[in-house]
């Protein structure tokens, strides 16, 4: 007897099917990983469990008897917790308040601080989830608030965590500390459902996999009777193709972009502190490093949207600073920022209007300030076909969008002038492996067609498949750009990375702890 | 002219008057303030208040009796803010539109029906207000005692108001449901908070309060009821909810900061000063603009403030 069951689930959306006829079943104390490709149903899926959707057809059985949520609360109450894609937490309220959003606590309608302190504390320390319970939201990172996410789950006693892609925003730090509590969940007797796109983490924490591919289920396989390469030939149906990365042209071409001592404040805080940087043609640069150095400020600086203090952009000779981002688009800078929902996609337009947004001032798409609908559709209509876009039409809002499909919108556009310089933070997050090759292959193309990309991830394995150059940034500063060859020295990397610069003996420890960290991760890749 | 203003009989009228237009904004800045938390905001707050002036005056004056008018007020209000309620909760349209829209049309619905009401009454029609009620020992502070602790009924209801306020947005479960619908209402909804309801409570409170305040203008302050008698008293309120950083007692401090600028400027008027008397009308209305360019913008906003929101999807 299974804890839950859902059985021929479907749902339909105007023009799609989510989900036609799925089944899978999860036990208490077993970890099910949800696998699929992009906007194959999987969140559609959770959502349906977890009440936000109502399914057309199927039903869900909790504990084999026949259960209907019409809306989270019923849910919750039947024990059901799940943490979103993009977390449901209100960033002016504290932890504790968060927590107990929508409950009749101790005290009720008062808040009684302590006791629910102490509450919290006991299921903290019970499954190892660390928080000061005082603390606003806005002031935590984002592993910090995927524990806020767990507590509130477990806090509502949850039998049943559903976990939508928990590790995409994660650093590998945070992702080993997540798999902790995954295991001392499992270990409490919970029901876990995980949904993620990368196999090495299936492998690692899952009991079983349920695959999902078109809004239909293929199969269940035990985690152990099986490998990656089989869940991936039944994920997408296809081999993958091998080394599609590897680097033809040995040779780097002209320097294209100088960074020149760059200097960028904000109010009294020094984001980036004298960068100096080359990328030149056929050349991949990766910037390494944890979330939140410098990254996206860098990329912001390049592609325009902010303007440094100090220092100079020369782009094919050219200073930049003072160019506007249309400016520098038009002499060949595309950019793909790593928030798609805020900074990349405009949520409530449509797929064909997101994907002209760089090009409407241009013939064919508008003559006179007048726009040519016929010439936007047929773009987006190719676009669709060559990045393989799942949408029911060119007209659909990219809200509607699965999470992949709306990063594959955004390179399209980005793409479509063919740039001679690619500035892509984040480029595969949330994306599936067939998606994820395909970027990838799209990057060292524009690298063998003697172009340059400027390659910004939180995902080392990535940066150490695509790149000719690393560099590494800490605090505001590149720590140091080594060339990524078999010289590579992983155990620097991994103390670069840690913002260890001068490697005294017991920092050096924790450095070559991070670094055959990072062996293992390049070795999977 | 100065030796004149400094005095304690002046700075006691003074403070006195600055209490009493400091009440309507009191009500109608607090009501708004559960409104925008929710989420909702609503510029109709003018139409709130005419309408609950009108409609308590209307009770009064038909019954005779001011509690009466008391609660007409506050059904006068609470119908607009539902008018502005459904239109942009379920019809999810424009709020602001809605609310300027509300402000002219109950501007001159309101004149229309006063009209209508003492058509065949030639004489200006008048009622009788609440009387004052000295609280013991606290009214004889000197300056602070008269102008706080010796004043109507509905003076001391929003000191109380304030206090419980505080209490249930800071307090209470209720108050942390109420920001998170104005925050992250899809957050609110997936922990199984009705975040329609509450955005219809939140209205109906702001309408009962909106109403109130327009009710104090006429009940307490003037005794009648006259044409656009709020005379932009809504829009101030608006200013004192962001000036007041939408806490309570915020709120409060603001509302007196705008009611002294209209005592002030009656005062000046009594006094006999050299000055076009509509430069002197200016003056609150010029305090808000001040106001307003010195309140740092939008970092008490609710995230989701003037935003539908749509239930069942992304
Ligand atoms: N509210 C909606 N209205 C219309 N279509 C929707 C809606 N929600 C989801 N879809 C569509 O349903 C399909 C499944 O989407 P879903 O988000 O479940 O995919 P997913 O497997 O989670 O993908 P990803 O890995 O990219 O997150 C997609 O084609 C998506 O466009
Ligand atoms: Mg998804």
């Amino acid at each position: 007897m299974a804890f839950l069951k859902m059985e021929g689930v479907s749902k339909f959306f105007p023009g799609v099917i989510a989900n036609k006829n799925v089944s899978l079943e999860v036990d208490q104390g077993e970890i099910l990983a949800l696998l699929g490709e992009n906007g194959a149903g999987k969140t559609t899926l959770m959502n349906i469990l977890y009440g936000l959707y109502s399914a057309d057809e199927g039903e869900i059985y909790i504990n084999d008897k026949k259960v209907f949520f019409s809306s989270p609360r019923k849910a919750i109450k039947a024990g059901i917790g799940m943490v979103h894609q993009h977390f449901m937490l209100v960033q002016t309220l504290t932890v504790l308040q968060n927590i107990i959003l929508g409950l009749k606590p101790k005290g009720y309608p008062f808040i009684d601080y302590k006791k629910i302190t102490n509450q919290i504390k006991l299921l903290s320390n019970k499954y190892g989830l660390a928080i000061d319970v005082y603390k606003r939201i806005s002031e935590l990172s984002v592993g910090e608030q995927q524990r806020v996410e767990i507590l509130k789950s477990l806090y509502r006693e949850a039998k049943l965590l559903i976990f939508d892609e928990p590790t995409a925003v994660l650093t590998p730090q945070e992702t080993d500390e997540f798999f902790d509590i995954l295991q001392k969940l499992k270990e409490e007797g919970h029901a876990i459902i995980i949904i993620t796109h990368r196999m090495s983490e299936i492998m690692q924490v899952s009991d079983r996999v349920t695959i999902l591919r078109d809004g239909k289920n293929v199969v269940s396989l035990k985690t152990n009777e099986t490998n990656p390469h089989e869940l991936s030939l039944y994920m997408i149906g296809r081999e993958l193709k091998d080394d599609t990365t590897k680097n033809d042209v040995k040779t780097k071409g002209e320097l294209l972009l100088s960074i020149k001592n760059v200097t960028l404040k904000e109010k009294s805080e020094t984001k980036l502190n004298h960068i100096n940087l080359n990328i030149h043609r056929g050349e991949i640069i990766g910037i390494a490093g944890v979330d939140g150095n410098g990254q996206n400020e860098l990329a912001n600086i390049i592609a325009g949207i902010r303007k440094c203090d100090d220092g100079e952009i020369v782009f094919s000779g050219e200073s930049i600073n003072k160019r506007t981002v249309l400016e520098r688009f038009n002499r060949g800078i595309a950019y793909v920022p790593d928030d798609r929902h805020k900074d990349g996609l405009v949520m409530d337009l449509d797929v064909s209007h997101n994907l002209m947004m760089r090009s409407y001032k241009k013939e064919p798409f508008s003559k006179h300030l007048v726009l040519n609908r016929q010439s936007i559709i047929k773009m987006a209509d190719n676009a669709i076909k060559t990045y393989s876009i799942k949408t029911p039409n060119t007209t659909t809002d990219v809200k509607l969008l699965s999470g992949g499909n709306q990063q594959k919108v955004i390179l399209a556009r980005e793409l479509y002038e063919n740039p001679e310089l690619i500035v892509v933070s984040q480029p595969t997050r949330g994306l599936d492996i067939g998606a994820t090759e395909n970027v990838r292959m799209l990057l060292s193309e524009m690298r063998n067609s003697n172009k340059s990309v400027l390659l910004i991830s939180a995902d080392l394995e990535e940066v150490l498949i695509l790149s000719d150059q690393i560099a590494v940034m800490f605090g505001g500063q590149i720590v140091g750009i080594m060339n990524n060859d078999e010289n590579l020295d992983m155990q620097k990397l991994g103390a670069l990375m840690g913002g260890h610069l001068d490697q005294p003996s017991d920092v050096q420890e924790q450095g070559i702890l991070m670094g055959s960290h990072l062996k293992e991760v390049s070795k999977q890749g | 002219m100065l030796e004149q203003m400094f005095t304690v009989a002046f700075l006691t009228t003074f403070l006195t008057s600055s209490v009493r237009m400091a009440v309507p904004l009191i009500f109608a800045g607090l009501g708004e303030t559960f409104s925008e938390k929710a989420g909702i905001l609503n510029i109709g707050v003018e139409a709130i208040m005419l309408s609950g002036a009108f409609f308590s005056f209307a009770a009064t004056y038909v019954t005779g009796n001011l509690w009466l008018g008391l609660i007409g007020g506050m059904i006068g209000g609470m119908m607009v803010s539902l008018i502005h309620a459904v239109f942009s909760i379920c019809l999810r349209k424009d709020q602001t539109v809605t609310g300027i829209a509300l402000n002219m049309f109950i501007l001159g619905a309101t004149s229309f029906m006063f009209k209508i009401l003492v058509n065949n009454n030639p004489d200006f029609p008048q009622i009788s207000t609440f009387h004052k009620i000295a609280i013991p020992m606290l009214c004889d502070i000197p300056v602070i005692g008269p102008a706080f602790f010796n004043q109507d009924i509905i003076v001391y209801a929003s000191y109380v108001l304030i206090i419980l306020s505080t209490l249930f947005l800071y307090g209470t479960t209720w108050g942390l449901s109420l920001t998170a619908v104005g925050e992250h209402p899809r957050a609110a909804d997936t922990v199984g908070i009705k975040v329609y309801t509450i955005r219809y409570l939140a209205a109906m409170i702001n309408g009962v309060l909106g109403g109130l305040g327009g009710a104090y203008l006429t009940l307490v302050q003037l005794g009648v009821f006259m044409e656009n008698v709020t005379s932009g008293r809504g829009y101030i309120a608006l200013a004192v909810v962001i000036f007041g950083r939408r806490h309570p007692i915020g709120v409060f401090l603001a509302a007196l900061l705008f009611g002294a600028a209209d005592a002030f400027q009656f005062r000046l008027q009594a006094i006999g000063i050299q000055l076009p008397s509509q430069y002197l009308t200016m003056l609150p209305y010029v305090v808000t603009l001040v106001v307003l360019l010195f309140s740092a913008k939008g970092s008490s906003d609710p995230q989701s403030l003037g935003k539908p929101y749509i239930g069942d999807a992304r």
